[in-house]
């Protein structure tokens, strides 16, 4: 079997996302023994124009990254988005809720007319191309990327949740953070990351996105019943769910 | 037995079989004969397997051939998800897992024998029901007439060619096909399969009805029978529904107080007036 | 089997040498995170267990049925091999309901097809279970008939007060009670516990159930098209929560694992739950229970008429409460809705 080419680039991304990869230690032998990686800014210096499957991470900010974007998509066969960035358009995407000029001004002061400095409204990659498959998370979980891969090495549709958090982090064995005053997003965020952030005692960011039927009604419900507005809620929201749908 | 445990059988342990026959019998179902490397696999019809694909998973499957054939079985497999895809890439002498026979409720061999038999099916679902029709032909005097009535979406999605055209030209059974829809390579009835059944009214008196279909079928089925005044006690459905240990665990396949698993596929739909989930 | 009193001291004692001498020992303790919690985990030190405890975050069905374990390994070669966990273990301080729960499990996975994977678990536990000193916020256990448990347990201690009744149930159980510093538990003793019974069989009720829990089959019989399914399950995130601190639901999914060989891996099963969308969906799209509150008055069926119907009838709720806890649009309470429909006979349809 030959080994698939793999490509990695990045856009407007912490890159984190791929410190998560650089950061699976022995795996990362497994990994690259596995695929045949041509190019990775982050890891190495070699580039390439032919690949199989291109990794994206980061949102999509620049036209000449739309361009850019356009041409690894015409040349991969599989396009996976990498982390929050890439498939929800990230915290990045706080920028669109502003006058675009204040918030320029505000980054980069005196600077922000400077042409290499132009930004437009920030968009997650599926907002620009065809996006195959969406690894979530901010960052994205290593186990979860793992399986992912090595589902598409073996020809596996991979299985990406469609429940809440709510179902690893009860399995985890939790109390609910709601009890203890906390606005968990949990109940209306794809799970996947195993309740990574409710085990260490904070609230769900919602970092992996909406789940495909959020129950809008319920929090509506829930909020109230905890003596808050849907005002409080939307505040938090906004760091990962500014472009989404199913908003409140 | 197991070493650790003592226990003879691990309900999810899959046994090796070997494919002695693969092949496509139209755009989308593919053909599978198999036999079982160690003990033969004893089963009735209306059972089904797990096939278990290594990475995969496994996918419950209809057991195609009727167990008077002795030495292999057959499944027919459509592809439809990802272990599917998989079961689509065997080839002849490859190894799969098998678990099972699975489910109790069965077609009703005995309680049949004498009677008028009628085959409702669309679309794969000829594929279990086949396992009965050929187990019938084989046992043929124990049974009365025997009518197919079979609806594919257009006839470019039939399969089993060869044995429905021998159906057609054998007189001790009767096959009325009919296609969804029209185009000029099909000479036959056009129309969904419930306009089969008025042709077929001298059949319905005492006969027994089976129904094997897509989710969707059954429901239009049974009124029509019921306009013919076919009693709810002489129709069996062939049910699917999600599946994953098939031993009655899971939960998936539950249709409120059945498991289709262990408790069918093949309910009687007297049987299902307390599951309003059912059809 | 013998009744035996130990003093609190010597319970201390016996469970030091508990925990001194095997492997593994899982007891009641603070939950790790949130200290007015409690939870089953590895007891390190007598000095963690709280007997006293209201109850668990998750009931010990984690112990018997994990949240993830491997059924079956398999290799491209080599075909598939059964996993099997043969470790010993002993669990400290199973309330009474959660232990009908474990009986009712042990019914349900050896029931038509013998599941060898929670039966060897089983039996390869000791359950030192204890009569419940604390009443949890959300208990109904008296309603549901679970407050006291008569089997299943290897040892149950009782706290009196003045010391602990220990009862060993099981040959296994007595050996172990036998390693601790006892007396034989006197008259007056039998009866103190008899008064912990009898006030818990009466008293472990914040949400009472206006029936019998053995009419709750027939109850249903006449709900099935009641408004109370849709009207809750509006506010449903269909999280599965309820499902997942349960300790009676023991629906799984089995899912592969390859390594990255890509030629062996495992085959796994994970806790599952009835009230998530996509449960019971099939490739390509379709989903046979699409509608939440049809999710919804399925679990409720399966807890008061289809598991019943299964164990000789007795209800699958078991009064601990957690689903209650756990649901956020506080929906999940079965007594709300069983009492509901017992006051709505009028407009039930049939």
């Amino acid at each position: 079997m030959n080994k698939p080419r793999v490509a990695v680039f990045d856009f407007a991304c912490c890159e984190g996302c791929q410190l998560q990869i650089v950061n699976l230690e022995e795996q990362i032998l497994d990994l690259i023994g596995a695929v045949n990686v041509v190019e990775w800014r982050e890891a190495m210096s070699e580039q390439s124009h032919e690949y199989d499957i291109a990794i994206i991470e980061g949102s999509i900010t620049r036209p000449e990254d739309e361009e850019k974007l356009w041409l690894i998509r015409s040349r991969a066969k599989i396009l996976i988005a990498l982390g929050a960035c890439a498939t929800l358009g990230g915290i990045n995407k706080l920028k669109n809720n502003f006058d675009l000029n204040d918030v320029k001004k505000c980054v980069y002061g005196k600077d922000a007319s400077k042409p290499h400095l132009y930004t437009e409204l920030t968009k997650a990659v599926d907002e620009v191309v065809e996006v195959d498959y969406k690894i979530h998370g901010c960052p994205i979980e290593a186990k979860e990327f793992i399986s992912i891969i090595r589902s598409l090495l073996i020809g596996k549709k991979p299985e990406i949740p469609e429940y809440p958090v709510c179902v690893e982090c009860k399995a985890k064995g939790n109390p609910c953070l709601w009890e203890y005053g906390q606005l968990c997003l949990g109940p209306i965020i794809r799970a996947g990351c195993n309740a990574r952030c409710p085990s260490a005692g904070h609230r769900c960011y919602g970092c992996r996105g909406y789940i495909n039927k959020p129950n809008v009604e319920a929090a509506k419900d829930v909020i109230e019943k905890y003596g808050l507005s849907v005002e409080d809620l939307k505040s938090k929201m906004v760091l990962f769910g500014s472009r989404q749908d199913n908003t409140l | 037995m197991c070493e650790c445990c003592g226990q003879d059988k691990d309900i999810y342990l899959p046994q090796l079989a070997t494919v002695n026959k693969a092949r496509m019998m139209n755009g989308t179902e593919l053909y599978l004969n198999l036999s079982m490397d160690a003990e033969p696999l004893d089963y009735k019809p209306g059972q089904f397997v797990e096939v278990s694909i290594p990475g995969f998973g496994e996918a419950p499957i209809s057991i195609s051939s009727s167990p008077t054939q002795k030495g292999y079985f057959e499944l027919v497999v459509r592809k439809i998800g990802n272990v599917t895809s998989m079961i689509h890439k065997l080839k002849i002498g490859d190894k799969i897992g098998i678990r099972g026979p699975f489910g109790n409720g069965c077609y009703p061999i005995e309680e049949a024998k004498g009677k008028n038999l009628v085959f409702i099916c669309g679309g794969i679902g000829l594929v279990p029901q086949r396992s009965f029709i050929n187990y019938v032909l084989d046992n043929r005097s124990d049974y009365g007439n025997i009518t197919v009535l079979l609806g594919t979406k257009c006839h470019t999605q039939r399969f089993f060619h060869s044995e429905l055209r021998q159906w057609s030209q054998r007189s001790d059974i009767r096959l009325l096909e009919t296609v969804d829809e029209k185009d000029d390579c099909w000479q036959g009835n056009v129309g969904v399969v419930t306009t089969l059944i008025p042709k077929i009214e001298s059949e319905l008196g005492s006969a027994f009805t089976f129904i094997c279909g897509p989710p969707v079928m059954y429901k239009f089925v049974i009124m029509a029978l019921a306009e013919e005044n076919v009693s709810r006690d002489r129709i069996f459905v062939n049910l699917e529904r999600k599946m994953k240990c098939g031993v009655g665990k899971c939960g998936h396949c539950q249709i409120n107080n059945f498991y289709v698993c262990v408790d069918g596929p093949v309910f009687r739909c007297s049987e299902l007036a307390v599951a309003p989930e059912a059809i | 089997m013998s009744v035996k009193k130990l003093s609190k001291e010597s319970l201390l004692n016996w469970v030091d040498e508990i925990i001194s001498t095997k492997k593994k020992v899982y007891g009641v303790q603070k939950h790790k995170d949130k200290t007015d919690r409690f939870e089953f985990a590895p007891l390190d030190s007598t000095a963690d267990l709280r007997l006293d405890y209201d109850v668990t975050v998750l009931p010990p069905k984690k112990y018997f049925q994990p949240p993830t374990e491997t059924l079956v390994a398999f290799d491209l070669k080599g075909g598939y091999k059964a996993a099997c966990d043969t470790e010993k273990f002993i669990v400290i301080g199973i309330h009474p309901y959660d232990m009908i729960a474990i009986n009712q499990m042990d019914e349900l996975f050896q029931k038509d097809n013998y599941d060898s994977h929670y039966m060897t678990r089983r039996n390869n536990a000791t359950i030192i279970a204890c009569d419940v000193a604390t009443a949890s916020k959300d208990i109904f256990a008296s309603s549901m008939k679970t407050a006291t448990v008569k089997k299943g347990y290897d040892i149950l201690l009782t706290d009196i007060g003045n010391g602990y009744v220990a009862e060993a149930a099981t040959k296994k159980g007595q050996l172990l009670l036998d390693k601790a510093k006892t007396e034989k538990a006197s008259d007056a003793d039998i009866k103190a516990r008899q008064a912990v019974w009898e006030n818990n069989e009466k008293n472990l009720n914040k949400h009472p159930l206006n029936c019998q829990p053995s009419e709750v089959s027939e109850l249903l019989e006449k709900a099935y098209n009641h408004p109370v399914w849709e009207e809750k399950a509006k506010t449903c995130f269909s999280c599965g929560s309820c499902n997942q601190v349960c300790p009676t639901c023991y629906c799984f999914n089995v899912h592969d694992d390859m390594n990255w060989d890509l030629k062996s891996g495992d085959r796994k099963r994970t806790w599952d739950g009835c009230l998530l969308d996509g449960f019971t969906k099939v490739a390509p799209d379709h989903e046979f229970r699409a509608k939440k509150s049809d999710r919804f008055r399925h679990r409720l069926y399966r807890k008061g008429k289809y598991v019943p119907s299964k164990i000789g009838g007795q209800i699958a709720c078991v009064g601990c409460g957690r689903c209650i806890g756990a649901c956020l649009p506080d929906i999940a309470n079965p007594v709300k809705v069983y009492n509901r429909l017992l006051e709505d006979t009028s407009a039930v349809k049939k």
